[in-house]
């Protein structure tokens, strides 16, 4: 469980998170909103880019704030980037095996766990080939990969099936909605493609200007009117 | 997913090279090659004058392999080098005469020293962003090189410094047994320089070369993994200074005597073009650095042309290469050559009988 | 420790050399500001520029002229070099424009060791005729040529304020150093802006090389390597501020000259803009957040 207390970003005058208080519970949760509402931002404090100016995030118990940004990813947090970030001049196995190798997990099991998590994403290429060889989709699942080696307990998914078309979307969901059973983590998805949020989140929350404007089980909040207004814009209401 | 399976098996039939178990091994053969030429056929084939360039060619290959593990693995610049350098000369030369102790301890002493006090100063340097970090080394190759004026490098005087000001005949810094002669001293810096490339190779197929390409890549992606940058980046900081420590130690008993003339602030600069020119991304990129580091001027000295036409040369290829070519001459090379092997393969296909017609993939 | 008299004189020379970094450390900056770039290859074509008014000197052309020539020099090169290579690098970070400037402090370098080779005996000197007069404050003597390099400096950061502040191309030049796109898009002439930005700065490293030509000396080194201490100032002041460039170029000059005296510091007074900048840069514990990580929210 993931505990979120009067989360508060500022940078200058902008205030990208307004006392931000929500609850995530086991499973996969959906945070949606336009752009600009601070789901990157909120996924930077948990990932420790960004220090938020109040306010705190209780992680499984423990105070995810006070860990140095690198120590995070061994205690468990994972992140996928909007922008996929593999390193093209390593191959496919070194890639995840790196996540893996710092996230101080030991080295006898380490060939078994990174091809498994190569596996476990559907990502069909040899394991020695450079990652800049892979197509575009090739490389998503290999984030996914990334996001799952080890014993991650919190997976930060960032618009994961960003630019696929829809049948490799498809599969991304089937992939992500394993994640919780096959790997035991807490899972945030970030999107704007409702079908994919649909699809695989139990429950959605959503921030429009860094305010918490609805959450709950999915398919009640893709329904919200305020929701609705808040991705269309439509002018004051009567 | 099914035919980007079978395509990339197929192209592993086609190119076996192009795998990187091929490029590995083909990178092992021509290194063994060059290995053997260099230390076996080249002494018997080249007068001393060119044995003493060459012999700075595997000094400067050392310097060049540090310089380009910085700015090709981990992005850092550092115009400060040739101060490092030279840091390495005074300390082995401190210790070769004060002490009796054997070659190879004192390269790895002057190693050692110089790697602490690059860390020492990496530690502040590297929270800095990368233009101020370049401009602080550059400003910190000065700042040595006035001291090393001032305080001249060691000639087996007394005291910490190890200067007599007033010897009239200075003794030489003494050699390995084995290796007094040039060509001897020539084999033994090869060896030495062989060691550091190995040395790097290592740190690259394990977890640092891993962390190093994955910070290159994107620092936010390598956190995000857990990897410890400022750790890391300090890592390819002390063993840059460590191999041109060695380098250093190994420049002293070349060159026999030391003056600080002899590591002048420009040189930090014109290191950093040939390194930009020789290509950052590959290992051969420091060898081709520093034959147009070393022996370039020695063949240009020899046929009465200035080396000031090197330096213009460098001057326009370094921004050539930053502008168009960035892998710079150890990318290119073989890519043009790669090319050249196709366009030869296919003609030669296309000659035989019974072959298809139009291109094959490339 | 010397007396207060041996410092004396070091006052008004350290002052002189001082202004003469603050006018090349405000050209950096503002080219800086306007392009990006960090003219790392100033000083070479302030050297060079010298040599040549030198040799046109020595050949019998009128002085004004060889130093409007060598002034020229200065903006003619340093504009050529930014209309050739400013735009294939402008998307690039600063650091590699940086260093693309070293490429060409090297061609310079070397162009100068070729066509003006210091043979043993031979040293070159620029005599200004503001050399010659002078004046005196209580024991000091003070030449025009001092005073014009600290007056160079104070006029250069006013003249720079002012039109940074109150011309077209200066406040064009101060939205183009906060986004260049931007900036473009609104109509400004931006090519036209930069090009004015990178003459004008090549014209103060003319100048600038020749005021160090006479107050230090005319040796290639020399002036290609001075401009180490106008960058430890522009360091200084985070390449952004230019009075504050002119205060560390005063402070580095003055520092500088007023160790000569001192004879246990005295051999490493070359040191001193290195250890200013390296103590002003490295001390202050700032801890910069990845500006890399600035997606979109």
């Amino acid at each position: 469980m993931i505990e979120v207390d009067g989360l508060t970003v500022r940078f200058g005058g902008v205030t990208s998170l307004d006392h931000l208080s929500l609850t995530f519970e086991p499973g996969i949760c959906g945070l949606i909103g336009p752009n600009g509402a601070g789901k990157t931002t909120f996924f930077n404090v948990l990932s420790g880019f960004v220090r938020p100016t109040a306010g705190s995030v209780r992680a499984f118990g423990e105070d995810l704030l006070s860990m140095a940004h690198f120590r995070r990813a061994r205690w468990g947090v994972r992140r996928t980037f909007q922008t996929e970030q593999a390193i093209e001049e390593l191959s496919v196995f070194d890639n995840v095996a790196m996540v893996h190798e710092h996230s101080g997990l030991g080295g006898a099991s380490r060939r078994h766990d990174v091809l498994g998590a190569i596996g476990f994403a559907g990502l069909d290429a040899d394991p020695s080939a450079r990652a800049q060889t892979l197509a575009a989709g090739q490389r998503r699942l290999l984030e996914i990969a990334r996001a799952v080696v080890g014993r991650p307990k919190l997976v930060l998914l960032d618009e994961p099936a960003a630019g696929l078309p829809d049948q490799e979307t498809r599969h991304m969901g089937e992939v992500i909605r394993a994640i919780p059973g096959h790997v035991g983590a807490l899972t945030i998805l970030v999107d704007h493609d409702m079908s994919l949020v649909s699809a695989c989140c139990t429950t959605t929350a959503v921030l429009d200007f860094g305010k918490l404007i609805a959450s709950g089980p999915t398919a009640e909040v893709l329904r919200d009117s305020r929701v609705v207004r808040a991705y269309l814009g439509t002018a004051e209401v009567l | 997913m099914l035919d980007t399976a079978s395509r990339s098996a197929g192209a592993r039939q086609r190119a076996p090279l192009r795998t990187p178990a091929g490029r590995t091994l083909a990178n092992a053969v021509a290194s063994a090659v060059l290995l053997v030429i260099a230390l076996v056929a080249l002494p018997d084939l080249l007068s001393i004058y060119y044995i003493d360039a060459m012999t700075q060619v595997a000094v400067y290959a050392m310097v060049a392999l540090g310089l380009g593990l910085l700015v090709g693995r981990v992005g850092l610049v550092s115009l400060g080098q040739v101060a490092v350098l030279a840091v390495g000369a005074w300390v082995a030369a401190r210790l070769l005469f004060a002490t009796a102790q054997p070659y190879p301890v004192v390269l790895l002493e002057a190693g050692l020293i110089t790697m602490a006090a690059g860390t020492l100063i990496g530690l502040p340097a590297l929270r800095l962003r990368g233009l101020y970090l370049a401009l602080i080394t550059l400003m910190l190759a000065g700042g040595i090189t006035i001291v090393l004026t001032t305080t001249n490098f060691p000639n087996g005087g007394h005291g910490f410094l190890g200067y007599n000001g007033s010897l009239v005949h200075i003794p030489a810094i003494r050699r390995p047994a084995i290796a007094a002669s040039d060509p001897g001293y020539y084999r033994y810096s090869v060896v030495v320089a062989a060691l550091m490339f190995l040395l790097v190779i290592v740190h690259l197929k394990t977890r640092p070369g891993r962390a190093w390409a994955a910070i290159r890549q994107s620092e936010p992606a390598a956190l995000a993994a857990g990897i410890s940058t400022t750790r890391y980046k300090l890592w390819a900081f002390a063993l840059a200074s460590f191999i041109t420590g060695v380098a250093g130690g190994v420049l002293a008993g070349a060159v026999q005597y030391l003056y600080s003339i002899d590591f002048p602030t420009q040189d930090s600069i014109t290191l950093l073009a040939v390194v930009l020119m020789g290509g950052v991304y590959s290992l051969w990129g420091a060898l081709v650095a520093a034959l147009l580091l070393q022996l370039l001027p020695a063949l240009l000295h020899n046929w009465g042309v200035s080396a000031d036409w090197l330096t213009i040369l460098f001057g326009i290829g370094v921004v050539q290469v930053l502008t168009t070519a960035p892998g710079g001459l150890a990318d290119q090379v073989p890519k043009d050559l790669a090319r050249l092997g196709r366009l030869l393969l296919g003609v030669a296909g296309r000659l035989r009988p019974g072959a298809p017609r139009g291109g094959g993939p490339p | 420790m010397p007396s207060w008299a041996d410092f004396q004189p070091f006052i008004v020379s350290g002052l002189a050399l001082g202004g003469v970094y603050a006018l090349s450390g405000v050209g950096m900056v503002v080219l800086y500001q306007a392009t990006g770039v960090v003219y790392l290859a100033f000083g070479a074509v302030g050297a060079m520029g010298a040599l040549i008014a030198w040799s046109l000197i020595n050949a019998g052309t009128p002085e004004w002229l060889a130093w409007l020539v060598c002034v020229l020099f200065g903006g003619g090169v340093t504009l050529a070099y930014g209309m050739v290579f400013g735009p294939p690098l402008a998307r690039r970070d600063p650091l590699v424009k940086a260093v693309a400037t070293l490429g060409l402090t090297l061609v310079l370098f070397g162009l100068m060791d070729l066509l003006w080779t210091t043979n043993g005996g031979q040293s070159r000197a620029i005599t200004l005729p503001t050399d010659n007069g002078g004046f005196t404050v209580g024991q000091i003597q003070v030449t025009w040529t001092q005073v014009i390099g600290l007056a160079a400096g104070i006029a250069i950061v006013v003249v720079t304020e002012v039109f940074l502040r109150y011309t077209k191309p200066g406040t064009a030049m101060r939205a183009m150093a906060n986004d260049r796109e931007i900036t473009a898009t609104l109509g400004v002439p931006v090519r036209r802006v930069e090009a004015a930005a990178w003459f004008g700065c090549g014209v103060i490293a003319g100048a600038a090389g020749l005021l160090l030509a006479d107050l230090v000396a005319l040796d290639a080194t020399t002036l290609t390597f001075l401009v180490i201490s106008s960058l430890a100032a522009a360091l200084i002041a985070q390449l952004r501020s230019i009075v504050l460039t002119f205060v560390a170029a005063i402070a580095i000059g003055l520092i500088h000259d007023l160790i000569t005296p001192i004879q246990a510091l005295s051999n490493y007074r070359d040191m001193t803009p290195f250890v200013l900048a390296a103590v002003a840069l490295l001390v202050p514990a700032r801890q910069q957040l990845l500006s890399q990580s600035r997606e979109e929210a």
